[in-house]
């Protein structure tokens, strides 16, 4: 310590070592508590102004406060800053405190100081000292010690806190301040504590405003800024300086120290992101919008850049040089002139009047309509695969084709000429004339050994030929006839020179054919005609002319037989008087051929009736002799007796030519009427004979009509030789149908159903469902000792409540059964059983997502929203899809915009008028 | 009115369709509900009906689908794949101003530029010198960015697309800048002139300085990519190699907030609301690796992502499961998909050098369709729609061929979850009430929210 003394002479200060190194202190802390810590303990005051006082209790008094306010020395804040830094450390540890004082104090004193680090158990930096609230040995603060009293108290005042070396030195102090107090006559204040010292020193350089005097540094001469102002009282300027500082006491603002920088830029990001959270912000109810919009579109404001071709044209500029070239010609004016001149005359002739266009219009829709409509018939009925329909169309078309013959010349030259080019082919290729392999194999093997359908089809085709051949000859000496005999034409009417005619023809034709037969053309001897195989196929050719002939003359000899046998019997043929009478003799003369061919021992001849009668034999063989079948045998009899005595001419020509047909006829409609009142008597039996004999009587009358309605037929001329059969056909289609009265239509259904009861089995089948549906409940059974006690069983039947179940059973099924929906619907069985496929497949097990009640769940799939349940203006909304966009359209980010602003908008426009606006602006979702 | 007369009347209307007038009184159809059951089921079946099963079930179907056949509106997703590159693609680009193009980089340093319509290479980029991890496109489809592990940032013209004819032309950087670390990605700003590159830092860039304007740095952790936001333009994400996702608002120059997850490479994706990050919005669960890239349909419904796990994936805005997955046998590691700008394709970027175009609707028709063919699909998908909850409708459309590798993985982690899950019961069941509280997975999975 003594060395530190000598230092005290020098110019610097050496701030003493108050404490042991820490170390040390660690060691000896009961014995010497830290000044520091003393210091701690001694409560933060303002410098008190020191009182002037020469005593020495004064003196110590003050020694005591300087002691205390040993680390405030030299110039001090002002007040007001000082308090405000009060307030500010408040709560921080006191060490900082004394620190900042310290370094108060250094900076005040202008002196080198030793830096003191402050101890390491008392920074409490790294943990490194157990923290001791309340040291064993130290003093409270209202101590006082028993040597206050004595003079010479501060040295016993510092005895506990001081080393003894430092004792000594205080009370040297004490003495040495006493002796310049009475040298100087200043106040002991002044050289206060060790600061006395400096007193001693003297100074390097003069006082100066630079380099202020000791006084000036010593914690009582403060320099304050009203120190600083006083010199400059009364010079220009001063009063506003003042006053600026009045105002700088009054609002004075303190700089806060800097915040560490971690905590600094947390808060500066905590700051960014709630601006951030606001920007965003902003796009809510955008979001919001989109998010619970059914429908987003994107396929708004497309600009696909050129609308029309006429833009796109507009837009066109010749490159290469053929374009060049091109447009240089197209640009020549006198194109462009006559373009002009030619548009305008165009327009000119464009001057129609709107109803005109309209009217064009609609006939060009309703054509094309039509057309439409023909072809997708035509499509239809090309699809059709019935064999049947279009058999039935095609005779549909002839049927339609003759009529329009009688109507339209033009149609009938047409007819003509198509059948003229068919008899041509028939000549050419005798198709029909036996000369096809299937027809040359069947007269190989014989007709008699072929079946009937066969045979048929054989005559048919003779028939066909023969037709088509006769025809031929028959037109043209019709025509020739005709050319011949103008001037008989008034004779035509007559029926005998018509027949001396034709027998003429006849004759005619005879020789002709004879000639032919005779005249034997000669072969060709030279050209392609001469090769062999030729001559070979035309002798052959020849020959089967030659046979037709021959066959041909045998018609015509019997066809003159029978115009003999005509007039000689004298009868008016009728149906000679039509202008088809030549026809109409030689479809005779067909007719016998065939036949000659195929009826031979079918029906035979005339006597058919034989045949017809056997027939009826068999059939009255099966329904045993009733009385019936005597009147049935009865009725071809009646039936001669009516063709002999109906005298109708055409009868007569029919009966003495072709007899055996018509009768067949007939009698083939009567047996098929007859069979079918059998069938009906089936069912009818007995009761109904009379009925039958009166259906009889009205079939004879209505047979005599027909033939007269055969004969009117035959009259209009069917030239066709199928009519026999045809007629065939219709009177067995119309003959029952006339000859039978029909009954009512509900005699005719109880007729038909009179078998089965069908309301039974419907309710049978009900009451079946029903009980599949709601089964009927187990009777209860009697198990001997089950239930109760045999003997009790064998006395009382079944138990009382086995019998109550059941009792309830029943009524619950009736109850139920009440309550189907068909319980009073008789006549319809309402199945309401469950199909568990269906309903699994229909249902869904758990309630979907988004939905919170089935109510509405069901709601939302109650209504269709296909095109064939709604109307085409709902179908678009029901069925638009989430996003609505357009391939190929880039979509552009969301941009924003203010939505209480469209609202407005939008809500001016609602109030005014209503436009269909829908308003949807860019509706883009936020990512 | 003759029924002549009125269709020559209505002929008027159109020529190809007449108008049919109809009686719409419910009681005349009692079976509409049934009707369009069933045609919500053919249509899902149509839907659902994949290339090759098409021979298959064409017997099965032939009646149902002769008519079909021809429209070609079968799930073929597949488009086409785009092969030239000699590594794997690492990123892409789609050109916000051209539908036809788009950029690819590859990890060998080349960037391409691919005309989609015929699937070839239009352009390339050469000078990277390590694997290109960035590309992106300034708004007006002029400058392509792409930023690498050579730690350079270029900056190209891209061609004009009408020129783009001219097939395999090489560009030359317009800017070459050279920076302190290596970047993993970056991203432009919309409608600005600004982009982010992520790397040990983020950093803001002009196009014009060699340098960056601006530079971010929270933690020492690498982010990994960096996305602005198209809506809001000084707004951006990043996400970093500590789980962290970041947001930024450059106007503040200062990272805004960041939540760190507990989720690494857990095969899910969440959504979440910028706003509140304690919780994702959504967790889009259905990858069985980690996921590589996402990008949102411009349409901002739906989302795509490709995953580690050789598949892409579309997911709606909210749907915790996939509405479609692709694959393809050939189809490696996916590293980069994109959706493109119309919203109708999906472009994926893989580990097998290939780019691959698929359909974003797997049964969509391609081509123009006419007005009456659309309002039938329209309605048959509203039809499908609207029974979609119904067992057999739900069965058909939910179901997928998936490879056997990811089946095998899927069902695996199924059983994983449901263990952990039943653990978690029986520890919740063996502890005091509420002591264990239970926390939705959305909230579960982020660890904590940083200021």
């Amino acid at each position: 310590m003594k060395q530190f003394r000598s230092s005290l002479n020098s110019n610097r200060i050496v701030r003493q070592q108050w404490s042991l190194p820490p170390k040390a202190s660690l060691q000896i802390p009961h014995i010497f508590p830290s000044p520091v810590r003393h210091l701690h303990l001694a409560p933060l005051r303002p410098p008190s102004k020191p009182p002037l006082r020469s005593d020495s209790a004064a003196t110590q008094e003050k020694k005591e406060e300087a002691n205390e306010k040993r680390p405030r020395r030299g110039p001090h804040l002002p007040n007001a800053l000082q308090r405000e830094l009060s307030l500010l450390n408040r709560g921080e540890p006191s060490d900082g405190d004394d620190e900042i004082n310290f370094d108060d104090d250094a900076v005040g004193n202008d002196l080198y100081e030793y830096e003191e680090g402050i101890p390491e158990e008392e920074s409490k930096k790294n943990r490194r000292f157990d923290p001791v609230e309340n040291y064993q040995f130290e003093l409270p603060e209202d101590f006082e010690d028993w040597k206050v009293a004595s003079d010479e108290g501060e040295d016993d005042d510092n005895d506990d806190d001081n080393l003894d070396g430092d004792d000594n030195e205080n009370q040297d102090e004490g003495r040495h301040s006493r002796m310049l107090e009475e040298i100087t006559g200043l106040p002991s204040d002044a050289f206060g504590g060790r600061k006395k010292k400096d007193f001693i020193i003297s100074e390097a350089y003069p006082e100066s405003e630079y380099n202020p005097s000791g006084d000036i540094l010593d914690g009582d001469g403060r320099i304050s800024i009203q120190d600083l102002l006083d010199p400059l009282h009364g010079k220009s300027g001063f009063s506003k300086l003042r006053k600026s500082l009045h105002r700088m006491e009054k609002k004075s603002i303190t700089t806060l120290t800097p915040l560490p920088k971690t905590d600094q830029e947390r808060l500066e990001r905590k700051a960014a992101y709630e601006q951030s959270k606001k920007d965003i912000t902003k796009w809510e109810p955008l979001v919001k919008r989109n998010r619970e919009a059914p429908t987003l579109y994107f396929d708004e404001d497309v600009d696909l850049g050129f609308s029309t071709i006429g833009a796109i044209a507009s837009e066109f500029e010749p490159r290469t040089d053929f374009e060049k070239k091109i447009a240089s010609l197209v640009n020549q004016n006198e194109f462009v002139e006559a373009h002009k001149k030619d548009g305008a005359r165009l327009l000119e002739l464009n001057k129609i009047s709107v109803e005109d266009v309209m009217d064009r219009q609609e006939r060009l829709a309703k054509m094309r309509s039509l057309l439409f409509r023909h072809e997708m018939k035509a499509k239809r009925i090309k699809k059709i695969k019935s064999k049947t329909y279009h058999r039935l169309l095609k005779k549909d078309r002839r049927k339609a084709a003759e009529a329009a013959i009688h109507m339209d010349p033009e149609a009938a030259k047409e007819q003509a000429m198509k059948q003229e080019f068919k008899r041509a082919e028939e000549r050419m290729t005798l198709k029909h004339k036996n000369s096809s392999r299937w027809a040359k194999r069947i007269l190989q093997r014989g007709l008699d050994a072929q079946d009937e359908a066969t045979r048929e089809a054989f005559g048919e085709q003779l028939n066909q030929h023969a037709a088509l051949t006769r025809k031929i000859n028959s037109v043209k000496e019709s025509s020739s006839s005709d050319e011949s005999s103008d001037g008989d034409d008034s004779d035509d009417m007559l029926v005998g020179s018509d027949q001396d005619i034709s027998s003429k023809l006849i004759t005619k034709a005879k020789e002709k054919t004879l000639k032919v037969l005779e005249g034997d053309e000669e072969l060709p001897k030279s050209g392609v005609l001469s090769l062999p195989f030729m001559v070979r196929g035309l002798q052959k050719r020849r020959e089967a002319a030659d046979e037709e002939a021959k066959l041909a003359l045998e018609e015509y000899e019997s066809s003159l037989k029978q115009l003999e046998d005509q007039s000689v019997s004298g009868s008016h043929d009728r149906s000679a008087s039509s202008g088809r009478r030549v026809f109409g003799v030689q479809k005779k003369v067909v007719n016998e051929t065939r036949k000659k061919e195929k009826l031979n021992n079918y029906y035979g001849n005339s006597d058919s009736e034989n045949d017809v009668e056997a027939e009826e034999d068999d059939v009255t063989e099966l329904n045993q002799h009733d009385k019936s079948l005597r009147e049935a045998d009865i009725d071809p009899n009646i039936l001669r007796e009516e063709f002999d005595i109906g005298h109708d001419s055409v009868f007569k020509s029919f009966g003495g030519t072709e007899d055996p047909e018509p009768k067949t006829t007939y009698e083939v409609a009567f047996l098929a009427s007859d069979s079918w009142k059998k069938i009906s008597r089936s069912s009818y039996d007995a009761s109904k004979q009379t009925e039958d004999s009166n259906a009889v009587r009205k079939g004879k009358v209505t047979i005599g009509t027909m033939e007269r309605d055969h004969n009117n037929e035959k009259n209009d001329g069917d030239s066709d030789t199928d009519s026999g059969g045809e007629m065939v056909d219709g009177i067995l289609s119309s003959g029952p149908r006339s000859t039978y009265e029909l009954p009512s239509q509900a005699e005719l259904i109880q007729r038909a159903f009179a078998g089965d009861d069908v309301e039974e089995d419907f309710e049978k089948d009900k009451e079946a469902i029903l009980n599949e549906e709601n089964p009927e409940p187990e009777k209860p059974v009697l198990l001997p000792g089950w239930g109760q006690w045999t003997d009790i069983q064998k006395k009382k039947g079944l138990p009382s409540w086995m019998l109550q179940e059941h009792e309830t059973a029943k009524k619950k099924r009736m109850e139920s059964l009440k309550k189907r929906k068909d319980a009073h619907l008789n006549n319809v069985i309402i199945s309401e059983k469950l199909d568990r496929k269906v309903s699994e497949k229909l249902h869904t097990k758990t309630l979907p997502y988004p939905y919170t009640s089935t109510e509405v769940f069901e709601q939302s799939i109650r209504m269709p929203i296909g095109p064939e349940f709604n109307p085409a203006t709902a179908v678009g909304a029901l069925n638009r899809p989430e996003v609505v966009k357009r391939a190929g359209v880039i979509i552009k980010p969301i941009a924003y915009e203010d939505m209480s602003a469209r609202e407005r908008a939008e809500i001016r426009k609602r109030s005014g008028g209503k436009k269909q606006g829908k308003g949807k602006g860019k509706n883009r979702s936020m990512k | 009115m003759s029924s002549l007369e009125n269709e020559a009347r209505t002929f008027r209307y159109s020529l190809s369709q007449r108008r049919v007038f109809r009686n719409f009184d419910p009681n005349l159809r009692s079976q509409e509900k049934s009707v369009e059951y069933v045609r919500a089921l053919n249509a899902a079946k149509l839907d659902k009906l994949r290339f090759e099963d098409q021979f298959r079930k064409l017997m099965k179907l032939l009646l149902l689908f002769f008519f079909f056949l021809y429209s070609k509106i079968f799930a073929r997703p597949f488009v086409g794949a785009m092969d030239g590159h000699i590594d794997a693609v690492s990123c892409m680009a789609k050109n916000p101003n051209h539908l036809k193009g788009i950029f690819s980089g590859s990890m060998d340093g080349d960037i391409r530029l691919w005309d989609l319509a015929n699937r070839r290479t239009v352009c390339q980029f050469p000078g990277h010198q390590g694997a290109v991890r960035g590309l992106t496109v300034s708004t007006d489809g002029r400058v392509l960015v792409s930023c690498g592990t050579d730690s350079t940032v270029r900056l190209w013209n891209v061609p004009i697309p009408s020129l783009m004819e001219s097939s395999d032309n090489e560009a030359k950087p317009l800017a070459v800048y050279v920076w302190k670390n290596a970047f993993w990605a970056v991203d432009h700003q919309w409608d600005g002139d600004l982009f982010a590159t992520a790397g040990a830092q983020v950093d803001i860039w002009n196009h014009n300085r060699s340098q960056p304007v601006n530079s971010f740095e929270w933690g020492k952790d690498t982010a990994i990519s960096v996305r602005f936001n198209p809506g809001e333009p000084n707004i951006l994400a990043t996400s970093a190699s500590d789980r962290s996702i970041t947001i930024y608002d450059l106007r503040l120059s200062s990272p805004a907030r960041k939540i760190i997850m507990r989720a690494n490479e857990d095969c899910n994706c969440y959504s979440y609301d910028a706003r509140k990050l304690d919780e994702a919005r959504c967790v889009h669960k259905d990858h069985v690796s980690a996921v590589m890239d996402i990008d949102y349909s411009p349409t901002g419904r739906e989302f795509v992502t490709g995953s580690y796990d050789r598949t892409v994936r579309i997911f709606q805005y909210n749907g915790g499961h996939s509405r479609e997955i692709y694959h393809t046998k050939r189809m490696q590691r996916v590293f980069c998909v994109k959706f493109s700008s119309d919203a109708s394709y999906v472009i994926s970027g893989s580990d097998d050098t290939n780019l691959r175009l698929w359909k974003a609707k797997a049964s969509e028709q391609l081509g123009v369709l006419l007005p009456r063919e659309r309002k039938n699909h329209e309605y048959l998908e509203a039809v499908k729609n609207r029974y979609k909850h119904l067992p057999e409708v739900k069965r058909i459309v939910r179901h997928r061929h998936l490879p056997k590798a990811i089946y095998k993985a899927a069902s695996l982690r199924r059983i994983m979850t449901e263990a952990e899950r039943k653990k978690d019961e029986r520890r919740r069941a063996h502890s005091a009430p509420g002591s264990m509280p239970r926390e939705p997975l959305r909230k579960r999975r982020i660890l904590k929210e940083v200021e």
